[in-house]
Order: structure tokens, then sequence, then C-alpha cells
């Protein structure tokens, strides 16, 4: 089985609620490491404007490029539902092995604090919630409900098969646990 | 606390059902894991879907808040000049004797009215309301001066009183679904929440095929997820476009009349302004276009959309009644709403931009009684007046109070002020003219501020007082603007370092005042009471302890609350609440004030600071200071987890910053003769050529030369009012530079 997330970007309005939520639940601190970001997009002139935001967690690849880029192995994909980890603790840092898996990671998943010697930190689809059978805290923190998260498979029942929007393109190699209902934008559609 | 709202788990967490109190707009279960008195995590409401509410960013960082580790933990007194920030702890024994010795003393020295209380939103709730124990210790101390009005909503306020004679003008947001047209007339609840779930129910709404129209001066981040269309506008001219599309519509016929003569007044006199009959001035779209910066094709094509769609609801809200003839906006819209039927109708709006509902309604909740304040009793009576002019005699309008501290009666204020107490506000920061605002407090003979941040208003205090946060408080607490349901705060922390409530303070100084029986209850009591006592909560919640342990109390509608419902259906035994019994679009309570800025039909008037004022000249560019997403006004502004998800920045449109050399990301000056603020320019296609925005809330923070680096849209705003009572914060000129 493998995990993924569901993201209505039609819906989304940047709020960031689940990047707040995704801090309080994981007791991450402010500052660079953000296990999940939201990346915007601003198009076109005034007064016809496209604006979208984009949410980017980890999206937990069927073939995780950060895990084989690793040089000792920390990261692993969970067997049973597809959950990508890192242990932390082996991990080099960001000086020694020079972040290699944010290198591979189409999507700059995997995340370091401001010090040196960092250790690698990313998403881990709130493991301890998944494991109560509970979904993650950004998906329940969205006050638009623009996330849901499940086996893929049955989001992709639910939700259709849309792999590409604004600010995401859809990684053959890596193969991201993800569907979408993107935004369209006007100016791309010509 | 009740042992009951606490579920233990393995882990030592207990997990307490609270809200915050914040002046959000919207009012969320949160439900709070403590372990040994601290807040680790934090979860939202747990009912299933539909009716679960789901809080902001905002409560998802609040243990940030309460743990922050700049709260003030112990009284503190000045040392050192005023206003420089350098503070010594002392006693609570000291800080309260302090505190008792200089009422007395200002009261000796100068009477009552020496003593000025200034309260505020900053903790919205029943009990700890730390303006209502303090209004009530000081009424029965003699007496004290205080302010009228708030800065949020002062002109829909007014302009839902006269049209109406009420403030529960909204409809439950589940209408929405009905409307097939939504104009989001300067509302973006997307930041400003303006009831939990509502942004949520405007994307249903919209999913559910009503087509939405964003009317505003930035494409906000509601238009740019909902909009089908954006129609900018200069900021202070909704108005004149309102007044236009009312032109066509009435040319075209397309105003439903049967309505108007049957549920409305004044309907001729208001057709006879707008179609030049009064003043020799037709009220065209290009007419209207020359103001506000809308095509008169689009105002033609709006005005047909809006009369010609069934129903439709025309959202207005408060921010651009934040101006100087503010009310005329919120009155305008609700004419139109008249005109074209959507008043009391599923899926309508009657507009008047409060948006409340009377199930649940914030300003139905009880609170500990003040009494009667002696200063106020040889006064006019002001309950319901459309007189602000009564309501400034013997109180002070709130967008005033710096400039009457700095005049007293000599500025014909209702007395000179000597001392100021304050509690639940930030007022330095969040009323116009900060600048003044802090000259005006040197001049005070004392300040005591009850806080729980050193905010720019604390620097000047001399005297400090740390209070809870609503983590450490039980009480009642009720979502604003709109239910329909009631909240219960239990409370999760025992008070942090030496903090006492606002009521607890209250308590101990009565002692030292002398004022015997002040508080007879204890906290459980006092809830218990405003609980058993409040007709909603008797009608609504039969089992007050199941209402404390589920911290919250959802009531079922059978179909959405729609404003004016009983009205419409059966006039004859509903009349409308104004003297006539109907809409009001002419007023004769507002014509015999005889008042220019006050019309007694809806008008658009040129004022100061618009883009006709001379002043244009020196300054072309007109401010916006809207509702921030990552902070509540100026509370949360600390809150490191909030402060990074959006860089304070001020909007600027290409076609602005390329001629004055200013790059996205530049360091930049915006000033006008009030004051200098230093902050980031963000430029961006998202608003009007000619309106420069910056965020409110951001803490003033002058340097050696004045400027303020903390960026406060405050420092550039003006204190004045208008006509009806409305805080003019989006009513500034002001020029932009490259630092």
């Amino acid at each position: 089985m493998q995990i993924g997330f569901y993201f209505d970007q039609t819906r989304c309005t940047g709020c960031s609620a689940c990047r707040v939520a995704c801090k309080d639940w994981n007791d991450t601190p402010a500052g660079p490491e953000n296990w999940m970001r939201i990346l915007y997009t601003e198009e076109g002139k005034f007064p016809k404007p496209f604006v979208s935001y984009m949410i980017a967690p980890c999206w937990h690849c069927a073939e995780p490029l950060c895990a084989a880029a690793c040089p000792v192995d920390s990261i692993t994909k969970r067997a049973e539902d597809g959950i990508v980890l890192v242990d932390s603790e082996a991990c080099l840092g960001n000086a020694e092995c020079d972040v290699k898996c944010l290198k591979a990671c189409p999507y700059d998943a995997p995340q370091f604090g401001p010090q040196n010697g960092a250790k690698m930190h990313k998403c881990n689809f709130c493991l301890d919630r998944h494991l109560e059978g509970k979904l993650p805290g950004c998906i329940e923190a969205c006050p638009v409900r623009a996330l849901d998260a499940g086996p893929l498979a049955e989001l992709e029942k639910i939700y259709g098969s849309g792999k590409e929007a604004v600010d995401f393109k859809y990684s053959k190699q890596s193969k991201p646990a993800v569907v979408i209902k993107a935004k369209i934008s006007p100016l791309n559609t010509t | 606390m009740s042992n009951d709202s606490i579920s233990h788990t393995e882990s030592g967490v207990t997990i307490i059902r609270t809200t915050s109190t914040f002046d959000c707009g919207g009012r969320c279960p949160i439900r709070l894991h403590v372990k040994d008195n601290r807040i680790i995590r934090i979860e939202g409401d747990d009912v299933g879907e539909p009716e679960q509410l789901r809080t902001c960013l905002r409560c998802r960082a609040f243990r940030q808040y309460v743990h922050h580790p700049q709260r003030l933990m112990f009284p503190q007194k000045r040392v050192g000049s005023r206003g420089r920030g350098k503070f010594e702890r002392i006693s609570w024994d000291e800080a309260l004797d302090t505190l008792a010795n200089e009422l007395n003393r200002v009261k000796e020295t100068y009477g009552n009215e020496g003593i000025f209380l200034a309260t505020g939103g900053g903790y919205l709730a029943a009990l700890h309301n730390g303006g209502f124990a303090a209004q009530r210790l000081l009424n029965q101390f003699g007496g004290c001066v205080t302010h009228y009005g708030n800065i949020s909503s002062e002109g829909a306020v007014w302009a839902s009183l006269t049209q109406y004679g009420s403030v529960m003008v909204g409809h439950s947001r589940d209408d929405m679904l009905n409307s097939k047209l939504i104009l989001l007339w300067g509302w973006d609840p997307a930041r400003m929440i303006s009831g939990t779930n509502t942004m949520y129910h405007v994307i249903k709404a919209r999913e559910n095929g009503a087509k939405v129209i964003a009317v505003d001066p930035r494409y906000h981040d509601t238009a740019a997820t909902v909009a089908d269309e954006w129609i900018p506008i200069y900021p202070g001219t909704d108005t004149a476009v309102f007044v236009a599309m009312a032109y066509v519509i009435i040319k075209e016929e397309l105003h439903d009349q049967a309505f108007l003569d049957k549920y409305t007044i004044g309907f001729e006199k208001f057709r006879d302004y707008v179609l030049g009959k009064e003043d020799g001035v037709h009220k065209t779209p290009a007419w209207a276009s020359e103001i506000s910066g809308v095509p008169a094709e689009t105002i033609e094509r709006l005005a047909r959309e809006y009369a010609g769609t069934k129903p439709a609801a025309l959202m207005d809200c408060q921010g651009p009644a934040r101006s100087a003839m503010g009310e005329q906006y919120n009155r305008c819209a609700a004419t139109l709403s008249a005109m074209t039927g959507n008043v009391g109708r599923p899926g309508g709006s009657a507009c008047g931009g409060l948006m409340g509902i009377p199930v649940g309604h914030m300003f139905r909740m009880s609170a500990i009684p003040p009494g009667k304040n002696p200063f106020e009793m040889d006064g006019p009576r002001v309950k319901g007046t459309l007189d602000i002019r009564l309501r400034v005699i013997k109180r002070v309008h709130i967008n005033k109070i710096f400039d009457a501290i700095l005049k007293g009666k000599k500025g014909g204020y209702p007395s000179d002020i000597k001392m100021m107490w304050s509690m639940c506000n930030n007022y330095l920061n969040q009323t116009g003219n900060s600048n003044k605002a802090a000259r005006a407090l040197q001049k005070l003979e004392f300040l005591c501020v009850n806080e729980l941040f050193m905010t720019p208003q604390a620097r000047y205090a001399d005297l400090l007082l740390p209070v809870t946060s609503s983590a450490e408080r039980s009480d009642l607490t009720r979502p604003w603007p709109s239910g329909p349901y009631f909240t219960f705060m239990n409370r999760a922390l025992e008070p942090l370092g030496e903090c006492k409530s606002d009521f607890d303070i209250a308590n101990e100084l009565a002692e030292r005042l002398g004022i015997k029986n002040f508080n007879p209850y204890t906290e459980e009591e006092y809830l218990k009471m405003f609980a058993e006592l409040n007709p909603e909560y008797q009608k609504h919640i039969k089992d007050y302890d199941k209402f404390r342990e589920d911290g919250i109390h959802r009531v079922k509608l059978p179909e959405p609350i729609v404003a004016f419902k009983e009205q419409i259906d059966d006039p004859d035994h509903n009349p409308f609440p104004t003297p006539s019994g109907k809409i009001e679009i002419f007023s004769q309570r507002v014509a015999d004030l005889k008042k220019a800025d006050t019309p007694p039909i809806p008008k658009y008037m040129p004022t100061p600071e618009d883009r006709n004022d001379p002043l244009f000249e020196q300054y072309p560019l007109q401010l916006l200071t809207p509702h921030p997403k990552n902070r509540v006004h100026s509370e949360l502004y600390l809150v490191p987890w909030l402060r990074e998800v959006e860089a304070h920045r001020a909007w600027i449109n290409p076609l602005d910053a390329e001629p004055r050399g200013i790059k996205n990301g530049d360091e930049i000056l915006v000033f006008n003769d009030r004051g200098k603020v230093a902050i980031k320019a963000w430029i961006t296609e998202r608003i009007i050529p000619g309106v420069v925005s910056i965020f409110e809330g951001a803490w003033y923070n002058p340097d050696k030369d004045g400027v303020d680096r903390g960026a406060c849209a405050n420092t550039l705003t003006k204190d004045a009012y208008s006509g009806g009572g409305a805080a003019v914060m989006n009513t500034s000129l002001v020029e932009i530079e490259k630092i």
C-alpha cells in the first residue's frame, strides 16, 4: 500500500494553517526548516493577475531519489504504507555530505535547520498520528478542506488522477504520491 | 477546572477543550495538549463534518503565544524616562498599592474625571474581559472618563441602525449556497475570517455555481481563490459606484418597485439624488468612473448583472466603511439590496456590513454588570442615538483618545485627563496617528497598563501589570459575529509566572480602595450564573456541565438564518425596528440631525484626503490598511511561527514603483505629514495603481529620527471619525520613496 496526499489547488487561499499546524505538531522551530512549504505564483498583468498556491510537503515517492542519494542509507521507505522516513541520527548533516538528498529530490522536501551540521528532517506523514489511525496534522488543519490524505489508490478513485499543477511537475522518475486538482492559469491555456 | 473536560492519555498529557479570545472574527474549538503546565500541542475541533469548525493559522500557533519568552511574568515599574522601555521588577503589593495610590491621588487632586479607562477588544469573553471589571470598580470609585465606539465597525453599525434599526443584518454562512451571484465588495474572509468556516462556505457557494465578483483595491486571497472577475477600485469611492449602479438600475427600470413600495420609505428622494434632480449632478457611470477608477461600462454591466440575477448577495463589510464617510458605503449597499429585492431573501443579503446573526452573537453575551458611571449621570441619553455629537459629550471617540489627552476640555473633550488605566488594547498602535499617541502618553501624569507583552503602548507605562492569557482562565466565549454555537473556555494552565487575571486585579484593588462587596462571587459562580441567567443560553443549553465538558454547544438550524425574513414574509405583524417600521432609505431621524456629513439618504461626498484633495499633489497615493493574516490586529505580533508566514511589506503596483526607482524587496519610506514608516516594498499586480497597502497591526517602533521601523500602518493614518462615527483608517494620502 502507498499512502498519498490530495491537494485541491482551486480551494487553497495560501493561508498557511497547514504549515503552522505542521510546525506545532512536529515541534519544528521557526526558521528555514519547513516540512510543509507553500509555493506562490503570480502571473499576468493588472487588472487580470493570476495567483496560485501549491503545498510542498514530502510526497513520499514510490521511488524516493533522496534515499538513493543518501551516502549512509539514512532514508528508508516503509514497506507497509510507503511513508519515506529519515533517521536523523544517522544523517551525516548538511555540511559533511553537502545535502545530497535535497539535491536529488525534485521537490526540495528534505529540510535542514540553520546551523552548520544540521541533520535532515522532513515530513513523515505525521507517522505518530498515522499509527493511531489519524490523518496528518496539516490535513485536519485546512480551513477550506483543500487537503486530504489516505491510500493513494483510494484518493485516485475519489479525486481522479490529476498529477500536474502550477508549481508542480510530476516526476516520472520518483513517482510522488499525490493527486492534485489544479488551478488553471488563463495565461497557460492558449 | 471541571474534571470531566479532561481526558487523560497514557503519556501524562491532558487534553483541554477551549477557545481563544482574540478579536479575530472567528471563535474556534481547540484542544490543548497540556503536560507539566505547558501546552505541548494543539488540535482542532473533533466533531465530524459538516459541522466541524476549523481554526486558522493564528490559533495553530497559540502555544507560541502563551509560552512566548517575552510574556510579561511579574509586575514592573518604569525606571528612566517614559517610553524608553526600561523597567524594574516589583512585588504585586507594591504594584497594587501604587495603582491604588495614583487613583486616590488623581481623584483627590482633579476629581474622578481625571481618570481615563481604556478598555478594548483584546480579550473577548464574558467574565475576564478586563474592561468590565475595571469599569465596575471605577464606577464604584466615583466614576471615570472612558471611550465610545470601536475602531472596526462604527460606520457599519451606524448604517445598519439607520437603515434597519438593527445590527443583526447577517445570514448564516450556509445561506451563501443559495446565492447565484456573490459580490465581494471590500470583503476578504480568507484573511479576516468573518466567522469560523466562512471562507469555506464562500468556496462551496462558488462550487455550487454562484458567480463571484470581487470589487476591491486589492486582488486579495479571497478574490484570487474564488472570483470570476476582479474589479479594482480606489479606496473610499465604493459609494460612488453604488450610486451609479443605482442610476443604471433606475434608468433601465430594473429595480423591484413592488418591493420598494411595500418595505421601504424614501426611495423617491434617493432616486431624485441619483438622477440629479437634487443637485444637478447626474450620477452616471461616467461620473462614478472619474471618481473610482472603475470603467463606466464595467459599472453598467455590474448594475445589470446585480439587478438581473436573483438571488444575489452583495457582501459589503467594514473595511471600506473605515473611511471618511464610511457609513454611506454600507447604507448605499443596503439601498441597492432593497432596490433589487434581496433583503430578507435566501441567497440575498441585507448588507449593512456587520454580518451577524442573532444566535450566539457576541453582542448578546452576559458580563460583569458595570453599573452606572457617576461621571456620565448628567450626560445625554445616548442609547440608540444616531447623533454622534451626543456620544462624545461624556465620552471620547475611540479614534480621538490621544487628542483628548493632549487637548482636554479646551479642545472640546469631556475632561482633562491626568491618568490612564489601560487593558485589552494597544491603542497607540491601533488608532489613528501613532506619533501623536506617543506624544500624548508623555503628557499623562500616570499610565498603568495590564498586558501580556511589552507592546508599543506598554512601553510608555509607569506601571505594568502582567495578566494571564486565555489558556490560564475559564470563561464563556462566543463567535464574532456569527454562530450558531456557544463555546466554553476551560482553564488549561495554572497562571504562568506571577500573572493575574484582570478580574483578580480589580478585586484586589477594590480592597485597597475601600470598596466593600465589590465582587460577591467566585469565578465558578459567575460563569454558572452567566450561563443560567442569559436568555440565549437558557433557550439552547439545557445541561451546563455537558456544555462545559464539550467546550461547545452547537445549535442546529432547521434552515439558514436570513436577516429580516420575518419582516419580509409578514410585514404587517413584523415591522422593521425603525421609526417608520420600514427600511429607511430616507431617515427622518438623520434629517433631524441637520448635519452635512450625515445626509438622510445615502450619498457619495468628497472628503479630506480623497483624490481631489489639494494634498493629493504632495501625497499622490492612497493608503489602505487591511487586516493581516498572521496576527489579530496587533495581537500575536511576536509569535515566530506566524511572523515567518508573511513578511511585513507594502503592496505597490509596478506603475507606482518604477517611476520612483523602487524594486521588489527594496527598503522604502512611506510617509505623510503625520509620520514616516520604513518597510520593504512588494511589487505586485494585485493592487490598483495609485494605492499602497500596509497590513495593520505591526508594532510601532520609532528610531531616533522618528522613522517608524516597525511600519505600523497607523503611523500614517489620521485620528478622525466620520459623521457616523467610523474611524477613518482607510482615508490617508501618502508618498513613497526608496531609502
